[in-house]
C-alpha cells in the first residue's frame, strides 16, 4: 500500500510524469476510438520516433553530448535484427532484446572514443561515423543488400492493431525507464556534466563513466527500436542510418525540449501526425519540421513543451527529492 | 601516366574543396559560427546557374555571376535574421543550420525534381596538360579555385577591410571598442564566404553531378577539411583541402572508385580522436 | 618527509614554450594553512590545476599522504580528500542551490565519507547550513549575488568530504560581512584538521588566517614563510614595487 501512494505521490506532483501517464494511457485507447488502419500506421511510425527520440535525449538533451549519427545505433539494431532473423531464425522478441544490446555495445564502441570530444568535434565525429556505416552499406552491398536493403524479416505482429499496441508498450517501457533516470540523481549528474562538466570533476564525480552510461543506455533503446522497425517493416535498408533521420531526430527533440524525455516523445507524436495531414501536398516533413525548428530556436529556445509542463500545477504534498 | 593523371585530378578537386573550405573557415575564424548552410550556398549556386543559363539563356558567365549575387543576398538574410540571433549557442548554430540546408534540399526537389542536370561548360573544349587529356573547364576551375582564393588572402591582409575582418576574428570585443561594426563584419564574411560557395556550384555543374543534394557530402567533407586544417585557419584549411582531395583521387584510381566517399570518412573520424584540434592546429576553436 | 600532507616537488609546466610554473617545490603538513600570492599570471591558479589534476605538470612530482597524485584525474584527486574552488565561480546555471550542491554529495568518496544512514540530501543540507546558503536551496542559482556563489563553491567542495581544500581567491566580491563570516568557516575547517591552501589577494585578512605564506613569481616560489619574514623579503618587495606595488588578480585560469 505504501508503494502505491508513494508512487501516486511522485506522479501527481510532478507535471512531465503526469502528463505522460495521462498522454499514454490515452494512447492505449486509440485502437478503440478509430478502425483507421491508416492512422494506426502512422500512430505505429509515431511510437517509433518517440523511441528514437527519447533515447537521443537521454544522451544528447541530458548530459549535452550531442549525437549527430545516433542513426548508427538505430541502424546497428535494424540491421542486427535482419542478420539474426534471416540467417539464424531468431525470433522478433527475442530480437528485441538482443539488437538493443547490439545496439548498446555500438554506443560503447563510439562512446569510447568520442569521449573527450566537445561541441563540433563531437558532432563531426558521430556525423562521420554514421555516414561511414551508410557508406559500408553500399560498398559491402553482396552483404547488406546495398541500396535495396534485406527484405522478408519476419513480422512481429499479426497485425496493425498488434503492431501499434507493442510499439506502445515499447514507448511506456522506454519513457518509464529513461524518466526514471532522468529524472533521478543519475540524471541530475549528467545535467551537471551538460552545465559545466570541469565543475562536475571537481565535485567528484567520474564524468567520463557516467558519460559512456548515457552512450550505452542511449543506443540500447534506438537499437531496440531500430530492430522494431525493422521487423514491423520487415524490411531494413540505407535509409535508417541516414544523416536526414539523425537530423529529423534532433529536430524533434529540439522542438519539444531537449533534457526533459517526455518533451521529445510528444513532440515524436506531434510531428509525425501532422506530417501525414500535410502529406496530400507532398512530402513535406522536413520543409515542416525546419520551419517549426526555426520558428521554436528563435523564440522558445528551450523548446514548446519544456515552456507548457512549467506552467502546469503540482499537485498534492510537494517533493522534496531532486 | 597514371601518377600525373592523379596529379591533375588531385589538383582540380583539391581547388573545388578549397573553395568551399577556406570560405567555411572564414565563417568560422570570423564569426565563431560553423555554418553547415554552406553546401546549400554551393547546391543553390550551381541550379541558379543552371536555371538562368540553361533555362532563361542568359550568358553563362552572367549566370554564375547571378547565381554568386542571389546566394550572397540570401547568406546575408540568413545572417541577418536568424545566425545573429543564436550564435551564442552551438548546437542551435549546427542544427538549425544543417536543418536549413536539408530543407533548401526539398526546395530545390520541388521546383527542379530528383533528376541530375547539366550545366554547360564555359570551355568545352578539351586541352591536354603534361600529357594528360582533360575537360577545359575542369582546368579552369581550378585556375578560378587559385585566382580567387589568392584574392581573397591579399584582401584580407592587406586592404582596410581585411585588417578589420583580422582584428573581429582576433578579438571580437576590442574590434569594437576600436570603433569596427563586428555585427557587420560577421555579414560580410558570410556573403564572401557564400559567394564563393556559389562559384564553386556554378563552375562544377558541367563535370560534377547537379542534384538536390549534391550540397550534403561536400559540407561534411569542407567541415572535416576545416577541422583537419584546425578550426578557422585558412592556411590549415588549404593543406587539408590538398590532402582530402589527392586522397580521394589516389583512392579513386588505385581502390575503387566505390571507397572514394569512405576513406576520408575514415580519415576524418580518426583525426579526430587522436588530434582533435586538427592536423596544424595548436589550440581548439572550443 | 614523513606520509602526512601534501608535496610539491620541483614541479614545472610550460604554455606552448611560456613557463607558467617552474620548479615549484613546498610542502604542507596537514592540518596547517598555507597562504598564496604573487602578481597576475604568477602562476598561482595554474599551481592549483595541476594539483588538482586539471593540468598535467610537464615534470615534478606531487605526493600526497605518500600517494603520487601527478597523473590523477580531477575526481580522482577529489577522491583523495582534495577539493577545489575556482577563482572564477562555476556554478551547474540551470540548477538550485541544492541541486548544485547535491551533484558533489553523489560522489563516490561523500558517498563513502558520510555516516552510515545519512542520505545525500541531507550532506547536501548540512553544507549549505554550514555556509549559510540553507534558506535559498530552492532558489536557482541564476539568481544569486557573487557572495553567494562563493559560497556555494566552497559548499560544493564541502560536500564531497575533504580533507584538503584549494581556494582560490575565496573572498573576492565578498562584502565586510561576508568575509568576516567566511574567514569564521575557514578556521572552524582548520579546527576541524582540514589542510587549507588558500589564493588570496586580499593579503590583509590572508595575513590574519595564515601563519605561512608562498610567494610565486614567474612561475618560481620568490619566498616562503610568515607573513612578517614576507614582509621583509627584499625580492617581493621588489617583485611588487615593480608591478604598481600590489599583487592583482590571477587571471589565468
Amino acid at each position: 500500500m505504501n508503494i502505491v501512494t508513494r508512487i501516486w505521490g511522485t506522479l501527481i506532483s510532478r507535471p512531465p510524469f503526469y502528463v505522460m501517464a495521462i498522454f499514454l494511457l490515452f494512447m492505449l485507447l486509440v485502437p478503440f476510438l478509430t478502425d483507421d488502419l491508416y492512422l494506426i500506421g502512422v500512430l505505429v511510425l509515431a511510437n517509433v520516433y518517440a523511441i528514437f527520440a527519447s533515447s537521443w535525449d537521454i544522451l544528447s538533451g541530458y548530459s549535452g553530448k550531442e549525437n549527430f549519427g545516433h542513426t548508427l545505433f538505430i541502424g546497428a539494431g535494424a540491421y542486427g535484427a535482419a542478420y539474426l532473423n534471416l540467417y539464424l531464425g531468431v525470433p522478433p522478441m527475442l530480437n528485441l532484446l538482443l539488437c538493443g544490446l547490439i545496439g548498446a555495445v555500438f554506443g560503447v564502441l563510439i562512446g569510447i572514443p568520442c569521449l573527450p570530444l566537445v561541441g563540433p568535434y563531437l558532432a563531426l565525429a558521430t556525423m562521420a561515423a554514421a555516414s561511414i556505416a551508410e557508406r559500408l552499406t553500399m560498398i559491402l552491398s553482396k552483404y547488406t543488400g546495398g541500396e535495396e536493403g534485406l527484405y522478408g524479416l519476419d513480422p512481429i505482429t499479426d497485425g496493425p492493431v498488434g503492431d501499434y499496441y507493442l510499439s506502445l508498450i515499447l514507448v511506456i517501457i522506454t519513457t518509464i525507464i529513461l524518466m526514471a533516470i532522468g529524472y533521478s540523481k543519475q540524471g541530475l549528474i549528467l545535467r551537471s556534466i551538460k552545465e559545466d562538466e570541469t565543475a562536475s570533476e571537481a565535485a567528484g564525480i567520474n564524468t567520463t563513466r557516467y558519460k559512456l552510461v548515457a552512450f550505452a543506455i542511449s543506443a540500447f533503446f534506438a537499437g531496440m527500436g531500430g530492430a522494431f522497425y525493422a521487423h514491423y517493416q520487415m524490411y531494413t535498408g540505407p535509409s535508417s542510418l541516414s544523416i536526414i533521420m539523425a537530423v529529423t531526430i534532433i529536430i524533434v527533440c529540439m522542438i519539444g525540449g531537449m533534457g526533459t524525455i517526455v518533451g521529445p516523445v510528444l513532440a515524436a507524436y506531434m510531428l509525425t501526425v501532422s506530417n501525414e495531414f500535410l502529406r496530400s501536398i507532398g512530402d513535406l516533413r522536413l520543409l515542416v519540421y525546419t520551419g517549426l525548428l526555426v520558428v521554436i530556436v528563435l523564440f522558445l529556445p528551450r523548446g514548446v513543451f519544456t515552456v507548457i509542463l512549467e506552467r502546469l500545477p503540482r499537485f498534492g504534498q510537494k517533493s522534496r527529492g531532486v | 601516366m597514371v601518377a600525373l593523371e592523379i596529379l591533375i585530378y588531385g589538383a582540380v578537386l583539391s581547388g573545388i574543396y578549397a573553395l568551399l573550405a577556406v570560405g567555411f573557415a572564414l565563417i568560422f575564424g570570423v564569426a565563431r559560427v560553423i555554418n553547415l548552410t554552406h553546401g546549400a550556398f554551393y547546391m543553390l549556386g550551381a541550379y541558379i546557374t543552371y536555371a538562368l543559363s540553361v533555362l532563361l539563356n542568359v550568358p553563362l558567365i552572367l549566370s554564375i555571376i547571378g547565381g554568386m549575387a542571389i546566394v550572397f543576398l540570401l547568406a546575408i538574410c540568413l545572417d541577418r535574421f536568424i545566425i545573429e540571433r543564436i550564435r551564442t549557442t552551438m548546437i542551435n548554430v549546427l542544427i538549425t543550420t544543417l536543418a536549413l540546408s536539408l530543407f533548401a534540399d526539398q526546395v530545390i526537389l520541388q521546383i527542379f525534381g530528383p533528376d541530375n542536370r547539366n550545366i554547360p561548360a564555359v570551355i568545352s573544349d578539351r586541352v591536354t596538360l603534361l600529357g594528360v587529356d582533360i575537360a577545359g573547364q575542369r582546368l579552369l576551375s581550378l585556375i578560378i579555385s587559385v585566382a580567387v582564393i589568392a584574392t581573397l588572402w591579399l584582401i584580407i591582409t592587406r586592404t582596410r577591410m581585411g585588417n578589420a575582418l583580422l582584428a573581429t576574428a582576433q578579438d571580437p570585443e576590442a574590434a569594437q571598442l576600436m570603433g569596427i561594426n563586428t555585427g557587420r563584419m560577421f555579414m560580410i564574411t558570410m556573403g564572401i564566404a557564400a559567394m564563393m560557395a556559389a562559384l564553386a556550384g556554378g563552375i562544377v555543374g558541367s563535370f560534377l553531378t547537379v542534384a538536390p543534394e549534391m550540397g550534403m557530402l561536400p559540407i561534411i567533407k569542407a567541415f572535416s577539411i576545416v577541422i583537419l586544417g584546425g578550426l578557422g585557419s585558412i592556411g590549415g584549411s588549404i593543406i587539408a583541402a590538398l590532402l582530402i582531395g589527392y586522397l580521394e583521387t589516389i583512392v579513386a584510381y588505385l581502390i575503387s572508385f566505390n571507397a572514394t566517399e569512405l576513406v576520408p570518412l575514415v580519415v576524418i573520424f580518426i583525426t579526430l580522436i587522436f588530434r582533435p584540434a586538427g592536423i596544424f592546429g595548436k589550440r581548439r576553436g572550443f | 618527509m614523513t606520509k602526512d600532507g601534501l608535496e610539491i616537488r620541483a614541479v614545472t609546466k610550460t604554455f606552448e614554450g611560456l613557463t607558467a610554473l617552474s620548479d615549484v617545490t613546498f610542502s604542507l603538513e596537514d592540518g596547517k594553512i598555507m597562504g598564496i600570492i604573487g602578481p597576475n599570471g604568477a602562476g598561482k591558479t595554474t599551481l592549483f590545476n595541476v594539483i588538482s589534476g586539471f593540468l598535467r605538470a610537464d615534470q615534478g612530482q606531487m605526493v600526497y599522504h605518500g600517494k603520487d597524485i601527478s597523473s590523477l584525474k580531477p575526481h580522482q584527486v577529489v577522491d583523495l580528500g582534495m577539493a577545489r574552488t575556482f577563482q572564477i565561480v562555476r556554478p551547474f546555471k540551470s540548477m538550485s542551490v541544492f541541486e548544485n550542491t547535491i551533484v558533489a554529495a553523489l560522489s563516490p568518496r561523500s558517498r563513502r565519507s558520510r555516516p552510515k544512514g545519512v542520505k545525500s540530501d541531507e550532506t547536501a543540507m548540512n553544507v549549505l547550513g554550514r555556509v549559510a546558503l540553507d534558506h535559498k536551496r530552492d532558489e536557482p542559482v541564476s539568481n544569486l549575488p557573487m557572495g553567494d556563489l562563493r559560497r556555494l563553491e566552497i559548499a560544493r567542495a564541502l560536500a564531497t568530504y575533504p580533507q584538503f581544500i584549494l581556494l582560490d581567491e575565496p573572498f573576492s566580491g565578498l562584502s565586510l560581512k561576508e568575509m568576516d563570516a567566511l574567514a569564521g568557516l575557514i578556521r572552524n575547517l582548520l579546527d576541524e584538521k582540514c589542510t587549507i591552501l588558500i589564493i588570496e589577494h586580499k593579503l590583509k585578512i590572508l595575513m590574519s588566517l595564515a601563519p605561512r605564506i608562498l610567494v610565486l613569481d614567474y612561475g618560481k616560489v620568490l619566498a616562503d614563510g610568515t607573513p612578517a619574514e614576507i614582509a621583509d623579503n627584499e625580492s617581493v618587495i621588489r617583485a611588487y614595487l615593480g608591478r604598481r606595488g600590489h599583487a592583482g588578480v590571477d587571471t589565468t585560469n
